[in-house]
């Protein structure tokens, strides 16, 4: 279906060596994927949102009611709450595994599940809306597709959560440099006394967040807002009853997430896989998801930065059973051969051995400041988040800043950035990573800095140094 | 006030030991001819006097001459310095002397007695090839020591701030099991697994706690903080594996969201309250008060050597901040009509204009070179000043030096500089067009 490229332009070289490459590289027919898994394809998505907008509870809610936990489960889940003193919390344990996050309703870790529908396959990925643990979030919307911004819409939570220093402001920025692309409002706890599906509270909750949305760069077509109850269920699967909320009538989440259009996977390009995860389980098992190409069974690939040749031995999908091929756009564990689990850490990028990632350890870059207490300049180092690497940069040379409204570079390097500057600099690591450029590719392109827990700036790679 | 001056003074006074004990470590001798004379705040200098008379007997048996010349003389101009004081000063008395070679390969007499800023309680007599100055250097690291353990699921990270460094003492990494999937029957395994590896780090931070606070049976600090996100750092400080005594030093836990490097500055950026009077919060303090007038644009600022030059003959400096270790030279030069011009570069940068007389096109004479940082110590008074020195330890020193130069002042009062003047010169468009955020 897709024809390689024929060397018709003069630049025969390149050409001809790229293409050859590509037919080491086995073309997959992408009728043939989309036949398999009954025609199925896989979406990721992300809770997220600030602490106590019930994400947890609804990433439960949805596995409970697509039959993706047992009934039992649950069951003995809401028996232990009770005992515990946590009634209300069952539903979160389905995500929230440990004791730690079980004894203080909180989650730490990006949470991981999986569920089905008629339509399609889907990873849920549950973000920490604590503030302490963005970092963990920003690991978790890297790996996302769609993201699902989780508001409260109970008195006073939807404040706290939208002002200054809540989480749903800087998880809506984060999950859009990350490239989640496509967010989708839950205005959560519609069914609290305080709130009892009303029609004024919800258009509260959903216009000022609106302007917020449109104001880091989610277009009008991409954002799309619906009043649900984590908690009951309501508006999860089946659409909210009608007489108790007369006036919305648009579809229940599962229902659009099923219905959207279907993403574009580059399914024959170049083979990536950021690793988010590693594991020992009888040899070395890494995680991730496969931002563009496929990978078989038994197939040959490089780990970046290391160069590191290492074979594929078994590929295990989003429910943990083996298969034979995965695809760009899934959530998979490789088990892999020729790599000791201790000399790789997440960040590292699994690639094709004929088109390796790029390695750099300083790199130029176009910065935007969103929030800095006082300044920066040369020297200034911080946190950055880099698809699922995190280092710690440093600045070393302020190159220019870009005039507001026009982007015009300045002649003079700037001595100092602030709040609100655009800036290009060059920034350097300590170790080398995997990087791209940003027009190359978005997902290895962009990053997040971060320093004192908040994130200060957000960039995208224009060269590679 | 007062003790504010005072601060600021002795401030200084440390920096000018400091840089004495550099200039004192580089020297070296022939044989053993360098004496190191540390006398504690209560000595008695006639019995010193007469050690080192006996000394001088000994050291006349020494069979090579050269050796025995130039140890004779340094223990006469020892004795000879010693004369010049009746009693011990209140804070003891450092003496140093003999003969250094120089970079030419010339033998230089140096003869040097102050005494130092604070008490110093070491007694030392040595004959050596070197100036010993270990006695002095602890005098600058005398304050109180904190010690720092940060933790989290990736790794720790023990350090420790005193005076104005901060340093990191050991790190390790560690791979704790995540959060597993829906694991199905093993899931009770492999929460026990996780649970079982999260208790062996804790204990192993314990343990590496103790190797790196407690020398011989003593805590080595005066204070610890933990810090550390999600909860093992609540976790270790409840630990039956964390030392008791260590236990008894917490006086501190901070949330943070990074380990290692990052973690351990934001550790100490959460707890400056408690480590309010160390040298390095104050100096971290100090710049921010001072990058808080850049950022809100206060005008009362200024940055670079020739602004804050410019500021400093005006008057309007309040409070001038610099690099300990500004390697900027002030020279002083007559050009051809024999008038003084002072130029301050660096010696190291390749371009040597400054040397040029501006009207004629020819070399200047060079009739003085010293450090800048001396001409500064010595005159900032003159200007109304008070002088603050800095290093690039903490991150806001590090962008201090690299991003402004390393010099910079905070002013009374609005001054415009010629060079701020002209922001209007961008026309360069910047051609690209995917700003698809922000």
């Amino acid at each position: 279906m897709v024809a390689p490229p024929v060397a018709t332009t003069p630049s025969g070289n390149l050409q001809s060596s790229e293409s050859l490459a590509k037919e080491q590289e086995d073309e997959v027919d992408e009728e043939v994927v989309n036949d398999m898994f009954g025609g199925k394809d896989h979406v990721s998505i992300i809770f997220m949102g600030h602490v106590d907008a019930g994400k947890s509870t609804m990433g439960g809610n949805i596995l409970y009611l697509t039959g993706s936990v047992d009934k039992r489960t649950v069951e003995k889940y809401e028996r232990e709450a009770k005992d515990a003193g946590r009634q209300g919390w069952y539903l979160s344990w389905v995500m929230d595994t440990n004791k730690e996050e079980r004894n203080d309703g909180k989650t730490i870790e990006v949470g991981k599940a999986y569920f089905e529908t008629d339509k399609r396959r889907y990873t849920i990925l549950d973000a920490p809306g604590h503030k302490m643990y963005v970092s963990e979030m920003i690991g978790g919307a890297s790996q996302a597709d769609v993201g699902i911004l989780v508001i409260s819409a109970r008195k006073g939570e939807y404040e706290t959560g939208f002002e200054k220093g809540g989480q749903t402001r800087e998880h809506a920025l984060l999950a859009k440099t990350q490239g989640v692309n496509k967010i989708i409002v839950v205005v959560n706890k519609m069914d609290d006394p305080t709130v009892d599906w009303s029609e004024e509270r919800y258009n509260e909750c959903t216009t000022k967040l609106g302007l917020f949305l449109k104001g880091i760069g989610y277009n009008k077509d991409d954002i799309v807002y619906m009043p649900v109850s984590g908690y009951t269920g309501a508006g999860l699967k089946d659409r909210v009853d009608p007489k108790v909320c007369p006036w919305y009538s648009g579809p229940a989440l599962l229902e659009y997430l099923d219905n959207m259009e279907h993403l574009n996977r580059k399914i024959n390009g170049h083979f990536m896989l950021p690793i988010s995860g590693k594991m020992k389980d009888m040899g070395t098992v890494v995680e991730g998801k496969i931002e563009s190409g496929h990978i078989r069974k038994n197939g040959n690939l490089l780990l970046m930065p290391n160069k590191t040749s290492v074979e594929v031995l078994t590929i295990y999908n989003e429910t943990e059973q083996e298969c034979d091929v995965a695809y760009s756009g899934e959530q998979v564990r490789l088990r892999l051969k020729g790599v000791e689990e201790e000399d790789l850490q997440p960040g590292y990028v699994l690639t094709s051995p004929q088109f390796p990632v790029k390695t750099v350890t300083k790199f130029e870059a176009q910065i935007a400041i969103v929030e800095l207490k006082s300044i920066l300049s040369n020297g200034f180092s911080c946190v950055m988040h880099l698809h699922t690497a995190i280092e710690e940069v440093k600045f070393v040379e302020l190159k220019h800043k870009l005039e507001k409204g026009t982007n015009r570079k300045s002649k003079k390097p700037p001595a100092f950035a602030k709040k609100g500057m655009k800036i290009i600099a060059v920034l350097e690591v300590n170790e080398l990573i995997c990087a791209e450029t940003y027009n190359n590719y978005p997902q290895l392109g962009r990053f997040t800095l971060r320093d004192q827990g908040t994130t200060i700036a957000i960039g995208k790679i224009t060269k590679l140094l | 006030m007062s003790s504010q001056e005072t601060d600021a003074e002795k401030n200084i006074e440390i920096w000018k030991i400091k840089k004495l004990i550099k200039s004192l470590e580089m020297a070296r001798g022939n044989g053993t001819s360098m004496i190191s004379l540390v006398l504690p705040p209560k000595a008695q200098i006639s019995l010193t006097q007469k050690m080192l008379t006996d000394e001088y007997g000994t050291a006349s048996n020494i069979k090579s001459r050269v050796n025995r010349l130039s140890v004779l003389s340094a223990i006469t101009s020892t004795q000879q310095k010693l004369k010049l004081y009746n009693s011990v000063p209140k804070n003891g008395l450092v003496v140093y002397c003999g003969d250094v070679i120089t970079d030419e390969g010339k033998e230089k007499k140096l003869n040097i007695d102050f005494e130092p800023f604070k008490p110093i309680n070491t007694s030392l007599y040595l004959c050596d090839n070197k100036f010993h100055v270990e006695a002095l250097n602890e005098l600058l690291e005398n304050d109180d020591r904190f010690g720092f353990i940060i933790m989290d699921g990736n790794g720790a990270l023990f350090g420790a701030v005193s005076g104005n460094t901060r340093e990191v003492l050991h790190k390790f990494t560690v791979d704790l099991p995540k959060k597993h999937g829906r694991g199905g029957q093993s899931a009770v395994r492999f929460s026990r697994l996780r649970e079982e590896k999260r208790h062996n780090y804790v204990r192993k931070v314990a343990e590496v706690a103790v190797q790196n606070f407690i020398t011989a049976d003593k805590v080595n600090v005066k204070g610890l903080i933990l810090a550390g996100s999600a909860d093992f750092k609540t976790e270790l400080s409840k630990s039956d594996l964390f030392d008791n005594r260590l236990q008894a030093k917490i006086i501190k836990i901070v949330d943070i969201s990074y380990g290692g490097e990052n973690g351990f500055n934001q550790a100490i950026e959460l707890s400056a309250e408690t480590l309010a009077n160390v040298k390095f919060v104050q100096e971290k303090k100090l710049l921010n008060q001072y990058f808080d007038e850049i950022s809100q644009d206060t005008g009362k600022f200024c940055y670079g050597i020739e602004d804050t030059l410019k500021a400093l003959d005006l008057g309007a400096c309040e409070t001038v901040i610099v690099y300990e270790n500004l390697n900027t030279v002030r020279y002083t030069m007559k050009d051809i009509e024999g008038e003084e011009v002072v130029a301050n570069v660096n010696p190291e940068l390749p371009d040597k204009s400054w040397q040029l007389d501006k009207k004629t096109g020819t070399e200047m004479e060079i009739i003085k070179e010293e450090s800048f940082l001396e001409w500064l110590a010595e005159n900032y008074k003159n200007y109304g000043a008070e002088l603050e020195f800095v290093t690039d330890r903490s991150s806001e020193g590090a962008q201090f030096c690299q991003g402004f130069g390393g010099i910079g002042a905070m002013l009374r009062y609005k001054v415009n500089f010629e060079q701020l003047a002209d922001e209007s010169d961008e026309d360069e468009y910047y051609d690209d067009d995917d700003d698809d955020f922000i």
